[in-house]
């Protein structure tokens, strides 16, 4: 789910990038007013399990292939959502760093996508309400505690996820870059992030179930064993989180079983008069609720660009241009390689010399 | 050979090519770092049928490549898994927007096929360019870097010793795999019944060397705030390194090189 | 000088990991910790540096230890984990170093000079730029002795210094522990080490002390060790050929480089 610098518009990139700013900012002035600092290493070595445990591969019962971690939920449950999202952020960092997973331009967004809704989204909506929740009260203890980590798990594993490939969408329909339309672009992501995420959140509520049972004081929320069955504030959050979860679900559903075959159809084959610009702003304009952000963002891709697109109005002038374009291009290509030889001759004569 | 120990390789060779010698290499960190800041947001900012423009941006990572003496091949094999990623978001464009937008004899060039070119140079651009950054860099001066330009030390910190475990933990995977592997032949990976145990063991184990490892920083001083062994001051060269590349960038988005050198030679048909 | 007066450490309720220990260690004694696993030797370091709460009394150079006196306490004893990677978490051996005497308010040119003093007393040059992550496990061993002797410590305490390490390695950190003139205490399993490095042994068995005295006395009662879980050091017991025998005399077989201290794997064979 790791965006590429070039899916992002410089505009929508710095949004991304202040937004995820400001949500690390808030974590740490939160960290150190707890005086969390003997947390730090904690952190540190959890954050590198979790980026190697990215690694393994997990074989999915039923089926040839394998699933994968991502982190986000894990962290901030065992973390806590503020110490997560950091430690989220710099894993994001060293991948984009030193395995080029996502570019260093869009890891604002990758952040956002990845690491905020995994840990504050995931934290207080999912985690949080659930394991306070009297969820199984009925049951033994541990067996609801247990039971409670699963759910919780898996049900904020999924969320996150949908989350996390909406705003994909979003942030790549926003840019302009892709032509594939926004609801057929939801379509493709939506149902493959439905899948991804349950594995992961099994995968994840295997772990957590683990540690829930060795070492229960580890898990943020988990320790039951002073007072029993905590049930403060139990049953609204619970309501809440379950109307968050559906209107998202749903959302994403309707959005799915609308967008998805009739879009991809309607810009293929249909309205090739109105071509594509028109479809697209259409769609932008269909965002409703996200109107504003998306003025916002177009706002500040108009100032950040040093050079409004010129010559691309009308395509004569392009065409124009063409001709001293391709030439010119071939000239920059021959400089391109001549500095490429040239460092190797001179590398070649301080070998010799 | 298993995914961790190529993470891990992945690691040792890019540790490698940071601590190599060049003009690169010794640029000040932070006069890297803002250059690839800026050079990556002027290449995604060019419009997507500016093919002519965006070429110019090769220039650079070229120019880089031939002065720090890092191969290109090492750069694009390393990419490999990543590039199709980014080239398969633009294979869209082609059939969506089929405006022609000029035409080379009979043959006509749809706007879609330009954009779908753009899209995958910058896509290209952008990797080299951090690729460069990172493998002309090594990670505590990057650390260093950002604690200059006021990244809470409580990130850096965190990122510094974070990319410290992580081979400590790479390795320790990379043991626990090969015992799994070895007593379950013929499995691709970890079977479901063990998915929990499998990470949680390490997961404890972890935790508790957390611990102890902010003993070993308490008994060494700590008190919630790092010293960088990085005290390189920026030399004349960096800010002119900084100041040209930036400036370079911007006139490249300014007005479209390739168009003017090529109407130089064509005789001025712009 | 140390001073354990009454001294009791407990991780549950109940369960008493140290009970009511007294001794004595002057200044420049090498004394041996040993016991067998959970006896209580690790819990004894971290109480000594006020890492675990404790019951009693301990002074170190008459300084108690708690709150105000910790910092005070901490600089004038260096602790070498068992875990070198716990030990060191700064990319490179130089900046682990640094790490704990510019948090200690040296200068950084005093500071710079001190690890170079250390790193040629320990012979181990070639390792300050070395990464954390790349070293064998005796170069790591060395290391994590180079940035506790950093510091300039009065006592090190040094908990297990040759576990998980080749013979030749072993014999290099002896070598070592040998050299300085610290006041020392080493807690280990192997006997043989214990015998080499130093001249008093205390044996804690549950928590408490069973035996404190001479290392020749006590390292040679068969039936005490063996009470105790331990079995005598194998050069003593005749497992060992001659040549070993020379260990009792201190380190003798290093002067005529016996048994090929081999030259790739030693950092500091001459």
């Amino acid at each position: 789910m790791h965006m590429a610098d070039a899916l992002l518009s410089p505009g929508v990139a710095a949004t991304m990038y202040v937004l995820s700013g400001t949500a690390a900012g808030i974590s740490v002035a939160r960290l150190k007013k707890d005086e969390d600092t003997q947390k730090l290493p904690v952190m540190a070595v959890t954050a590198a399990l979790v980026f190697a445990g990215q690694m393994i591969n997990y074989t999915i019962p039923g089926t040839g292939s394998s699933g994968h971690l991502c982190g986000g939920m894990m962290l901030s449950a065992l973390l806590g959502p503020f110490a997560g999202f950091l430690s989220m952020i710099v894993i994001l960092t060293i991948q984009c760093l030193f395995f080029a997973d996502g570019g260093l331009l869009a890891l604002g967004a990758n952040c956002w996508n990845m690491a905020f809704y995994g840990c504050f989204v995931g934290y207080f909506l999912i985690w949080r309400p659930i394991m306070q929740s009297r969820i199984g009260a009925k049951m033994e203890k541990k067996a609801a505690g247990r039971f409670k980590v699963i759910l919780a798990s898996v049900l904020g594993c999924i969320v996150t996820l949908q989350l996390g490939a909406f705003s994909v969408v979003l942030e790549t329909s926003l840019s302009g870059i892709t032509e594939l339309p926004f609801g057929a672009f939801c379509g493709l992501m939506q149902p493959i992030h439905l899948a991804i995420g349950l594995v992961e959140g099994l995968i994840t509520a295997a772990v957590l179930v683990f540690v829930f049972e060795s070492r229960p004081e580890l898990l943020q929320e988990a320790d039951f064993r002073a007072d029993g069955v905590t049930g403060k504030g139990s049953l609204r959050s619970t309501v809440v989180t379950l109307a968050v979860v559906t209107v998202f679900v749903g959302g994403a559903l309707s959005l799915f079983a609308s967008g998805s075959p009739d879009g991809l159809e309607w810009a293929l084959f249909g309205n090739k008069e109105a071509g594509y610009s028109e479809n697209m702003a259409l769609d932008e304009e269909n965002f409703g609720v996200e109107s504003s952000a998306a003025d916002t963002a177009a706002s500040i891709q108009e100032k950040t660009a040093f050079l409004p697109d010129y010559a691309f109005s009308n395509s004569d002038s392009a065409a124009g241009t063409t001709v001293s374009g391709i030439v010119g291009s071939a000239l920059v290509a021959a400089v391109a390689a001549a500095i490429c030889l040239i460092g190797r001759f001179f590398r070649k004569k301080t070998v010799h010399g | 050979m298993d995914k961790t120990d190529h993470a891990a390789y992945g690691f040792r060779e890019m540790d490698e090519l940071a601590a190599r010698q060049s003009p690169v290499h010794s640029l000040h960190p932070l006069a890297k770092l803002i250059t690839t800041f800026v050079y990556i947001f002027v290449t995604v900012s060019f419009h997507r049928y500016d093919l002519s423009g965006l070429i110019v941006m090769v220039l650079y990572p070229a120019l880089m490549f031939t002065v720090s003496g890092i191969p290109v091949s090492t750069c694009f094999y390393k990419l490999r898994f990543v590039l199709p990623l980014v080239l398969a978001v633009g294979l869209f464009n082609p059939f969506f927007d089929r405006e022609p937008l000029l035409t080379i004899g009979s043959l006509g060039i749809s706007g879609g096929m330009i954009s779908m070119t753009t899209l995958m140079l910058k896509g290209i651009f952008c990797l080299t360019a951090s690729f460069l950054l990172a493998a002309t860099t090594p990670m505590d001066s990057v650390c260093a870097a950002l604690r200059k330009i006021r990244v809470p030390g409580m990130i850096v910190t965190l990122l510094l010793l974070t990319y410290r475990y992580i081979s400590v933990m790479l390795e320790e995977l990379s043991v626990m795999t090969t015992a799994y592997k070895l007593r379950a032949p013929g499995q691709k990976g970890i079977r479901y019944n063990a998915w929990g145990s499998f990470l949680g063991q390490l997961l404890l184990r972890t935790m508790d060397r957390g611990q102890e490892l902010f003993e070993s920083m308490q008994l060494r001083g700590f008190q919630g705030e790092f010293w960088y062994a990085d005290v390189k001051k920026a030399r004349m060269t960096d800010y002119l390194f900084t100041v040209v590349t930036v400036t370079l960038f911007v006139l490249c988005r300014r007005f479209s090189i390739a168009v003017l050198t090529g109407s130089l030679v064509t005789g001025g048909a712009v | 000088m140390i001073r354990f007066e009454q001294v009791s450490c407990e991780y549950e309720k109940g369960k008493k990991a140290l009970d009511a220990l007294n001794f004595e260690i002057t200044e420049g004694e090498s004394v041996g910790l040993i016991g067998a696993n959970g006896a209580g030797k690790s819990t004894l370091m971290k109480a000594l540096l006020g890492l675990l709460p404790h019951t009693g009394k301990i002074t170190v150079d008459g300084l108690m230890v708690s709150g105000t006196n910790l910092k005070e306490i901490r600089k004038k004893t260096g602790l070498v984990l068992q875990n070198s990677d716990n030990q060191m978490f700064m990319p490179t051996v130089y900046e682990d170093m640094m790490f704990g005497l510019l948090n200690y308010g040296m200068s950084r040119e005093e500071a710079d000079k001190r690890v170079d003093e250390v790193l040629g007393q320990l012979g181990i040059k070639e390792l300050k730029n070395q990464y954390n992550h790349k070293m064998s496990g005796g170069e790591k061993r060395m290391a994590a002795i180079a940035v506790v002797l950093a510091m300039n410590p009065e006592t090190i305490l040094m908990d297990e210094p040759t576990s998980a390490l080749d013979p030749c390695n072993r014999r290099i950190v002896i070598r070592t522990i040998c050299s300085l003139t610290q006041t020392r205490l080493i807690a280990s399993h192997d006997l043989d080490l214990i015998l080499d490095t130093c001249s008093r042994v205390i044996l804690l068995s549950g928590g408490k002390i069973a035996a404190d005295g001479p290392a020749q006395e006590i390292l040679r009662d068969r039936e005490l060790l063996e009470a105790n879980r331990m079995e005598l050091p194998l050069c003593l017991s005749g497992g060992y050929g001659t040549a070993h025998m020379n260990g009792l005399r201190g380190h003798s077989q290093f002067e005529d480089g016996t048994a090929g201290a081999g030259s790739e794997v030693s950092p500091i064979s001459p």
